[in-house]
């Protein structure tokens, strides 16, 4: 541990500057900022945004949409990538392969791919071929409500490779004599997974799902891809509600917008921890 | 790909064979969209032009085509995108720029910052360690609305340093490689000083050469970042459409340039892949530590 003041303020300054610059203090005086009206004699008035923003219908459903999707594609990642991992797990070293190949969308930008999602979801589309060669209805994915369904996807395309990479090496540190053990004893591959596994890699699971979860929270690119700047009510999300305040300009009500988030999500993980904490004391 | 060609090594047991026909089947679904872009990105124009016209026909019995071969392999959507159209190349250049712009920023500050982080003692370390900590974990809207204020007050709006600079500062990968840098053994530090080095000496000929695989995956994640962004120009460059990175663009392309739309995307898809092909392994190292809290 070095403890010399003039180069550590040399390796610390440029960064901290930036820090301080661009998240800290924008952050902090947005507070002050958000109580304000924005006039040139700039009155505070406390929290008259946030009811403004509070009984706004539009910033209501753009809210409710992004905590809704969140909580869709989260539980979906997190599902998803379990079981992957579980079944790469088998594989021992030949799964890195694939394990390699299921990482690759998260590097591949989902923008370059809207026109093939474009065309896999239209109505005349082989995804509506398959729908109807299974005897269900065709369904409008690009146009009606429906629409949740092709962005949901095309964000768990891209996100799963992460949770699935981070899941494996939880596995890979459990020892194989556990699962020798429970083929013994006559448990199958669900009893292991469940029995054994699942309690292990508990705290890389409970990671999992929270990054998945803060991730998911910004979902927005998708919409945007498929649906533009105004799309269908489903999945108006909160960014297309602070991304037209900002085109009017309305920087009180965005950062308002901003903070209120913040404030749900914060409550939000207190209770994942809390409920945590509470199960933790269980054991 | 089944136990058959393995004969050399142990027989598979049946839930490996179930294994691998599960993956092949779930690794095949997440290729195909690159496969297909890149497929149809060699198409002829014109017929690439007419299939996407057969789009938002919603009679019934009428289908798409699938389309698997074209009716002759065609580098011309290609030519038309390089030589013709020099929108495409702008939008392309200025992806190129932000994304340069902003890997450049992050080599110059966040190694330094982590390894201030990581290897001094100074009072209020852990605090600013704590709020590094919390600014990356708060959703990219709460973080965003607010630096508005600091881009207005420096007259930075609607220039592309706006978008630049809020990426350049990312808390996420100053912790990615202060986790990194924390795991290099003391003992290398005081073998080091023994010899006489200080503290620049440490950084540039010991750490940073240690640091190699950290710094390669947060440069790839990174570069996957900035790549795909959207929010942030939206945001910071109103509707300066000339200024705009090709990521945000993709939507007009596809309707304006229908027959062009799949070789953009191909060559947009491209240097991802070759990043991501190089960078593999430290890319994996990279994710596994951000799981360390």
């Amino acid at each position: 541990m070095f403890t010399r003041k003039k180069s550590l303020m040399l390796f610390l300054l440029p960064g901290l500057l930036g820090l301080l610059l661009f998240y800290l203090v924008p952050f902090l005086g947005g507070i002050y900022f958000s109580m304000t009206d924005g006039s040139i004699a700039n009155r505070f008035v406390w929290f008259e945004n946030y009811q403004r923003v509070w009984s706004n219908p539009v910033f209501l459903l753009g809210l409710r949409n992004s905590l809704e999707l969140s909580l869709i594609c989260a539980p979906l990642i997190f599902v998803f990538s379990f079981v992957l991992s579980v079944v790469l797990r088998t594989l021992k070293e030949r799964s890195l392969g694939f394990r390699n190949l299921l990482l690759m969308p998260y590097l591949v930008p989902s923008s370059a791919l809207l026109i093939i999602w474009l065309l896999l979801f239209d109505f005349g589309s082989p995804i509506n071929r398959l729908m109807e060669l299974m005897g269900l209805q065709r369904v409008l994915w690009l146009e009606s409500e429906a629409m949740r369904v092709p962005v949901v996807l095309l964000y768990i395309w891209k996100n799963v490779g992460f949770s699935v990479v981070i899941f494996s090496a939880a596995l890979n540190a459990v020892p194989d004599e556990l699962y020798e053990f429970a083929r013994l004893e006559g448990a199958g591959p669900i009893r292991q997974a469940t029995k054994i596994t699942l309690p292990l890699i508990m705290p890389t699971a409970f990671l999992v799902f929270v990054l998945a979860w803060v991730n998911a929270f910004k979902i927005f690119k998708e919409v945007y891809f498929i649906g533009g700047a105004y799309p269908r009510d489903s999945v108006y999300t909160l960014q297309h509600y602070m991304n037209n305040l900002f085109a009017k300009l309305d920087y009180q009500l965005v950062t308002t917008a901003a903070y209120s988030f913040a404030v749900i999500v914060f409550v939000l993980f207190g209770l994942l921890y809390m409920g945590k904490a509470v199960r933790g004391h269980d054991r | 790909m089944t136990g058959s060609v393995h004969a050399g090594k142990k027989r598979l047991r049946p839930g490996q064979v179930l294994a691998y026909l599960v993956l092949t089947l779930v690794c095949l679904l997440m290729v195909l969209p690159i496969v297909l872009t890149f497929l149809y990105s060699f198409f002829p124009m014109s017929e690439m032009t007419a299939y996407l016209k057969t789009r938002n026909n919603y009679a019934q019995g009428q289908w798409m085509d699938i389309l698997l071969s074209p009716s002759i392999v065609s580098l011309r959507q290609y030519y038309s995108l390089l030589i013709e159209k020099p929108v495409y190349l702008q939008l392309f250049a200025n992806s190129l720029l932000y994304t340069g712009a902003v890997l450049l920023g992050q080599a110059l500050v966040i190694p330094m910052m982590a390894y201030a982080l990581s290897r001094f003692r100074f009072r209020g370390r852990d605090a600013l360690f704590f709020v590094i900590l919390m600014m990356m974990l708060l959703p990219f809207q709460v973080t965003m609305a607010p630096s508005v204020l600091t881009m207005r007050a420096l007259g930075l709006m609607n220039t592309p340093w706006a978008v630049i600079l809020l990426l350049v500062f990312s808390p996420f990968y100053i912790f990615l490689v202060r986790q990194y840098m924390v795991g290099i053994p003391g003992d290398l530090f005081e073998a080091a000083m023994m010899d006489g080095a200080g503290t620049w000496r440490c950084f540039l000929y010991m750490v940073l050469p240690i640091s190699k695989p950290i710094l390669g995956a947060a440069a790839a994640l990174s570069f996957a970042d900035s790549w795909n962004m959207v929010e942030q120009p939206l945001i910071y460059l109103s509707n300066q459409q000339d200024r705009m990175p090709l990521s945000v663009m993709f939507n007009q392309l596809s309707t304006s340039e229908p027959g062009i739309a799949f070789a953009g995307a191909a060559l947009y898809i491209l240097p991802a892949l070759l990043i991501y092909t190089y960078f593999q392994e430290d890319i994996l190292l990279g994710i596994q530590l951000s799981d360390m809290k």
